[in-house]
Order: C-alpha cells, then structure tokens, then sequence
C-alpha cells in the first residue's frame, strides 16, 4: 500500500502546516487511547507515523443519509478528526470537493489510475441491486457498477456506517431497493466494517490511523469491524452497569430509577448485544453517550438492529449471543456472583416487563402508552 | 458559544452513599495499578500512565479520583496547538495530564508516572535543529558586526 516515495513523508507534512513534535505527541496520546494501547505507546506511533507517506483515498457515497461524512468531518475544528486529513490524502469525495460533473468523475479516474493498487476506498452508504441498480444512479451508472470499478484498483475498502457495512436502514425490511451491504459485493477484497449511524468520529480516525500506521488492515470481529473498537459490548463497558448487577433497573422514562440513574435494559437497551466504543469514547468530545444521557442503547452498530423489534421492549434472553459468553467467563471469577445474579435477574426483569406489556396490551391505554411500547 | 464546552453541565455527586460506592468501585484498581507503576519506577526506572478516558468510569469518578491524589507543588501549562496542563499530584511521580486542542475540547486525560513528563524534554531532532539555528544566527551576528563566530581575537 506504500504510495510513491516522492510524496512527502506524514512528519514532513508535519512540519511544513507548523503543527509541533509536542502537538504531534498529543495527538497520538489521545489516539493510543482511541485504540486500546497504553499511553507510553504513543511515542513509538508518533515516530512511526511521522516516516509513513499517505495514502490515497478515494470516498464514494451511495444509499445513506450523509451522516456518516457529517460525523468524518465533523466540524470541532480543529479536533483531533481534523488531525486525520494530515494522514491521508482525500482525492475524491463528491461531497465534498468543489469540482462537478464531467471534471469530477476525471478527478476519480486519475487519482484511481495514479495509485492503483494502493488507494483505500471508502464508502458510505448500501447498493441497491433490485431491478438492474437503478434505485441509485450517477453520470449515467448504477451504484453497482460505480463499486465494482473502483473496487478493483482499491488495496482495502472501509464501509463506513451501519448502512454501508450491513445494509442498515436501506436494507430494513420490506428493503424494496435490494439494497445489500459492500462486503458482499466485492468479492476477494479486504473490507473494514466501520458500523453505527452514524460512526464515532473518532472511531473512524483511529481505523485509517491503524492502516496508515501498520500499513494493514486491523484485526477484525466475525462482522469484519475493527476489534480494538468492537470488542467489547456497550454493556461491559458501561458505567451503569453495577446497578445491572444489583438488580436495580429504571421502569419508565420518568420514575425513581430513571433519576437515579439505574440500569435502562428493561426499557429496552439493546447494550448487552451491541459492540461498539460508545461507553468509553463517547461523543461530541466526550460529553456523553445515550445511555449516560437517559436513553436506551439502540443497538445502531449491528447488522438488521432497525428489524429487530421495538427499541423501547427489552432483549429476548436468546438474543444474548456474545454477551452471553462473558457473562460464563466472568462465573469462574470471584466476581462472578454478582455478575451472574445480574443476569438473573435481568432474565427476571424481562418476564416483569413482558408482564407488564400484556397488562397495558390487556387493559385500554391512551395512543402515547402504545407507542412507548411499540 | 464555539464548543460544547461551553454548556454549563454541572455533575451532581450521587447522594446515596451506596450508590456512589457501586460507581466508585473502579476506584481501588486505578490506585493499586499507580502504586505499581511508582515502585517499578523507583525500582528500573520504567516509566508509565494510565488513561483515564479508556476506563468505564462514572460522571463523578474523575473528580473524586483527582480529590483522593491531591495537589503538589508543580503546575506546568503547555501551549501546542491547544493547552496541555500538567500538574503534580500530592503523590511525588504522579502527574495529572490533561491534553486540549485548539478550541479547548478535551483529546486525553491520562496519570503520567514519571520523574517528569516526557512531553517537556525536547526531542534529539529539535536539539540539532535548535543549535544549527543558533550557529545560523551567530554567523549572521558576527556578519553584521565583523567578528569572528568564535568571539573576538
């Protein structure tokens, strides 16, 4: 993936914007943080990043709301996102460039035909593949058509968001467009699932900052996500997550626990079965995340989370899959009768909620109540 | 108002003693793995930080964490690209960073345990920048003035 040497090395780069060995040690001491290694590493990265050459990329948009490149660029400026355009060279991106029309397809053609081979694709959005693709069209092509081409010469593809990486809400049931996430249809090549809608800022800074800094693609979960960010649940990582193992659970929006801040998993968190950095890099500079604010986890980084069910009905025990597994892992802790008195009575506390679902199903109820439950 | 910085979010302290002691119970951890790091600095040398924004921690932890470790005597601000603060702890070796960029929003918030941070020792690289400055200048110097680089014969 090495592009040209007579590109400037990132640490030349560096120095010609006026940005400082100590702003540049900063930068990679948050980024170190971003993933998982420990801070005394961020020296090493700065010196390494400092001798790599940025790569090319190119960033197509399909079906997708634009959230995703709202949140890649994200306008705190200048943050440590911002930072990321030192690393990388964004040679299209329709969006966002100011050239149109005929000049800017040629833009795509000659920054794919200057590094072929070498560029990372990046795109947003699912293709829609019912009747043909026409349910996305640009300069006369189907989306299709436009992924395959650009595929071809791409060293890795980045799906970036829920909608690019498993279909999201284009793909959500009746999905009338076809529309199918990239990894399925571009066969052969190396694919980095950057899911949530939208992604976390810096989340998707810290996936290009791995590939530019190792020059390969991350270690990656069973759905092709970077692991250093999806590893864990936003229930493991959660700070409520004593009051899940207490037993102490907040039953409406608006009661006692709710205002003491206790576990929101019988209103419907979908935290136990999704894996994302929410809990620990949170948003918009790390003010907060759902949770912290008073609003179940939607579940927005895994595949069909807009099918399963109402986002307010807490999950099916079956659903519980990976978290499962901790959950048996921890049992042979010492801290394990808390956690497994925890899952009983989440399990427990299903059956109540449930419970009181079919009262409120049973008994007449005003149009808010039934929307809540729906 | 240019960030979010700038909204006035005030954390109540949970008022429950048992409460705050399901929240806090992170707490203990952090200061064993600190006491540590200190003693295998004194022991090797090795230096170490923990990363506080990597950890599952409460609204009110960080504040009742910074109360447990106190305050020392050094208070070092650094100005690139946006404010870094560093400042001793009550506990010699412990230094609590905090990293901010240009517009004031928090990047990393991390306990260094060092000596001193290695943030403020220039890098080799800027130490032979600096003196092929300085010789640059001194030439320029004795140029203006005629003298020899070297001082007056």
């Amino acid at each position: 993936m090495a592009p040209p040497e007579t590109e400037p090395t990132i640490g030349e780069l560096l120095d010609r914007n006026g940005i400082s060995r100590r702003s540049f040690i900063k930068y990679c001491t948050a980024m170190a943080s971003l993933l998982a290694l420990p801070p005394i590493a961020a020296r090493a990265m700065a010196a390494q990043l400092r001798a790599a050459r940025r790569p090319s990329v190119i960033y197509l948009s399909f079906q997708e709301c634009t959230g995703c490149l709202e949140s890649f660029t994200r306008s705190f400026a200048p943050t440590i996102e911002n930072m990321i355009f030192n690393m990388i060279s964004l040679d299209y991106d329709d969006t966002l460039m100011a050239a149109a029309g005929a000049q800017a397809e040629k833009a795509r053609a000659q920054a794919m035909e200057a590094n072929y081979g070498k560029y990372l694709l990046v795109v947003d959005g699912a293709i829609p593949t019912a009747d043909g693709g026409v349910y996305h069209c640009a300069a006369g092509r189907t989306g299709l058509d436009i992924l395959t081409d650009c595929a071809k010469g791409a060293a890795a593809i980045v799906a970036l968001g829920t909608c690019a990486s498993f279909g999201g809400l284009p793909h959500a049931d009746p999905n009338p467009t076809g529309a199918r996430a990239i990894s399925a249809l571009v066969p052969g090549k190396p694919v980095i699932n950057v899911s949530g809608c939208p992604p976390i800022p810096e989340v998707i800074a810290g996936t290009f900052l791995q590939y530019v800094t190792t020059g390969r693609v991350p270690d990656l979960d069973e759905h092709l996500r970077p692991a250093v960010f999806y590893g864990n649940s936003i229930h493991d990582r959660c700070y409520r997550r004593p009051f899940y193992d207490r037993g102490e659970f907040a039953k409406t929006f608006d009661d006692e626990g709710a205002r003491n801040g206790w576990c929101l998993y019988e209103l419907g968190c979908k935290g136990p079965t999704t894996y994302n950095a929410c809990a620990t890099v949170k948003w918009n500079n790390a003010v907060s995340f759902p949770i912290q604010s008073g609003h179940p986890c939607l579940g927005c980084a895994e595949p069909d989370f807009w099918d399963r069910g109402s986002f307010y009905s807490p999950i099916p025990t079956a659903r519980w899959g990976k978290a499962g597994e901790v959950s048996a892992a921890e049992a042979g802790t010492l801290a394990a009768g808390a956690a497994l008195t925890g899952v009983a009575v989440g399990v427990g506390s299903v059956v109540l909620a449930r419970r009181r679902i079919s009262r409120h199903q049973r008994a007449p109820h005003s149009e808010s109540e039934t929307h809540n439950e729906e | 108002m240019r960030t979010l910085g700038g909204i006035p979010i005030h954390v109540e302290p949970t008022g429950s003693p048992e409460t705050a002691g399901a929240l806090g119970a992170g707490l203990g951890a952090i200061l064993s793995e600190l006491a540590t790091l200190l003693e295998a600095l004194r022991r090797s040398g090795a230096e170490g930080a923990i990363d506080l924004r990597s950890l599952p921690l409460g609204p009110d932890d960080l504040d009742r964490l910074q109360r447990i470790l106190g305050t020392g005597e050094v208070d070092i601000r650094i100005e690139a690209n946006g404010e870094s603060r560093i400042r001793e702890t009550a506990v010699g070796g412990l230094w609590w960073t905090e990293h901010r960029d240009a517009a004031g929003a928090l990047l990393a918030v991390l306990i260094e345990v060092a000596r001193v941070p290695n943030i403020l020792s220039p890098a080799d690289e800027d130490l032979a920048l600096g003196a092929a400055r300085l010789r640059a200048d001194a030439a320029a110097q004795c140029a203006e003035f005629g003298e020899s680089p070297h001082g007056t014969t």
